[in-house]
């Protein structure tokens, strides 16, 4: 749910990153926070266990000049991917303005991402929202790694739908597909909040067809 | 789904604030919504980043509404965590909001726990209010938002 201040001039927008456990999503982040300059960014902060396993959530704030006369706040946070922690996936997605589904690209994680897609579709749901009604886009991760599926069959597993999605291939670590990943969530949502505002325009623009 | 806030509800509800902290002695305090968005501070030190205690405020407050929950209950209204020198309050004002009082000692939990609710129930009351208004305030207001180059938003680079 995004908010306006008025008195402050500022626009808070909420994405999030989703996706099953070790896809990438706090490695998304941690390269969002190396990589971005130093006046986009705001301290990562990472509530996870002993393991380094994400166990709430994590979180970095980044600023962009993207509204005339607003200061914009994206608010990045990822959900813990372990299938236990559901209860904390579904209070982290709360007042979601975009989401970022992140796929591990691997064989084996097939079955893993299938799954948590359709816990992402049950979570929000739960909270009287569709996925379809919500700015989202895909990421296929690890494409550097050995025993990777085609993109054209993770496109079939996730993004075989009446309304395609924007998809990116990536190699989280290094950055690959990282930022084209980010900017493209953040068009969506900023044309969404403009479209919801009275703005003139439309996230369709960015369907893919 | 968006909502705001204009100039003279700040105003208001920094009131509150200002008030709460006279009262209780707390250090500093601020009010959030259960996304973590942060609506007003008031006295935030520097070293705080306002962001960051919204974002684990929805959080530890969100977590403890499910732990309420399993054991039969709405919700706990309150949620205290305290510490040697400094401590934390963690109430809801209504379903959305959650006011956040900071503050030192133990001999001041007494107090920030006596007025903290006045103060939750007098920001409840401002966003009666507003949302009485609509979701959208006067007309008079800007909201031309005017969207600048999205091509390229965020830059790579220090």
């Amino acid at each position: 749910m995004a908010f306006v201040n008025q008195e402050t001039r500022e626009i808070q927008l909420k994405i999030v990153y989703y996706g099953p456990a070790l896809c990438g999503k706090t490695t998304n982040l941690e390269t969002i926070h190396r990589m971005i300059r130093d006046d986009h960014k705001g301290d990562f902060m990472s509530v996870d266990t002993a393991k380094d396993r994400t166990l709430f959530f994590d979180f970095i704030p980044l600023d962009a000049d993207v509204i005339e006369g607003f200061r914009t706040s994206f608010q990045m946070y990822t959900v813990p991917g372990q299938v236990m922690y559901n209860t904390i996936r579904r209070i982290v997605l709360q007042g979601v303005d975009g989401i970022v589904f992140v796929a591990d690209s691997q064989w084996p994680e097939m079955a893993a991402n299938v799954e948590s897609f359709r816990n992402l579709e049950e979570n929000l749901a739960a909270q009287g929202l569709a996925l379809d009604d919500i700015p989202y886009v895909l990421q296929y991760n690890k494409r550097d790694l050995p025993s990777v599926a085609p993109e054209h069959y993770l496109e079939f597993l996730l993004n075989n739908r009446d309304r395609r999605r924007p998809s990116f291939s990536s190699v989280a670590t290094n950055g690959g597909g990282v930022f084209e990943t980010l900017n493209m969530i953040a068009r969506l949502v900023l044309h969404r909040f403009v479209r919801e505002t009275g703005g003139g325009s439309d996230s369709d623009d960015f369907d893919v067809v | 789904m968006t909502y705001e806030l204009l100039a003279g509800d700040v105003e208001k509800l920094r009131r509150v604030l200002v008030s709460l902290l006279d009262q209780s002695e707390a250090d500093s305090c601020l009010l959030c919504d259960q996304a973590g968005h942060v609506l007003a501070h008031e006295n935030i030190s520097k070293q705080t980043d306002p962001l960051l205690i919204s974002a684990l405020g929805a959080g530890v407050f969100a977590a403890t509404r499910e732990l309420a929950r399993m054991l039969g209950e709405d919700e706990f209204s309150t949620v205290l965590h305290q510490g040697l020198k400094r401590s934390i309050l963690i109430g809801s004002a209504n379903e959305e909001i959650l006011l956040v009082v900071l503050f030192s000692g133990e001999e001041r939990t007494g107090l920030v726990k006596l007025y903290a609710p006045a103060s939750a129930k007098a920001v409840r009351r401002i966003f009666e209010e507003i949302t009485a208004r609509g979701a959208r305030g006067p007309a008079s207001v800007d909201r031309n938002f005017i969207l600048k180059d999205t091509g390229s938003i965020f830059g790579e680079g220090r």
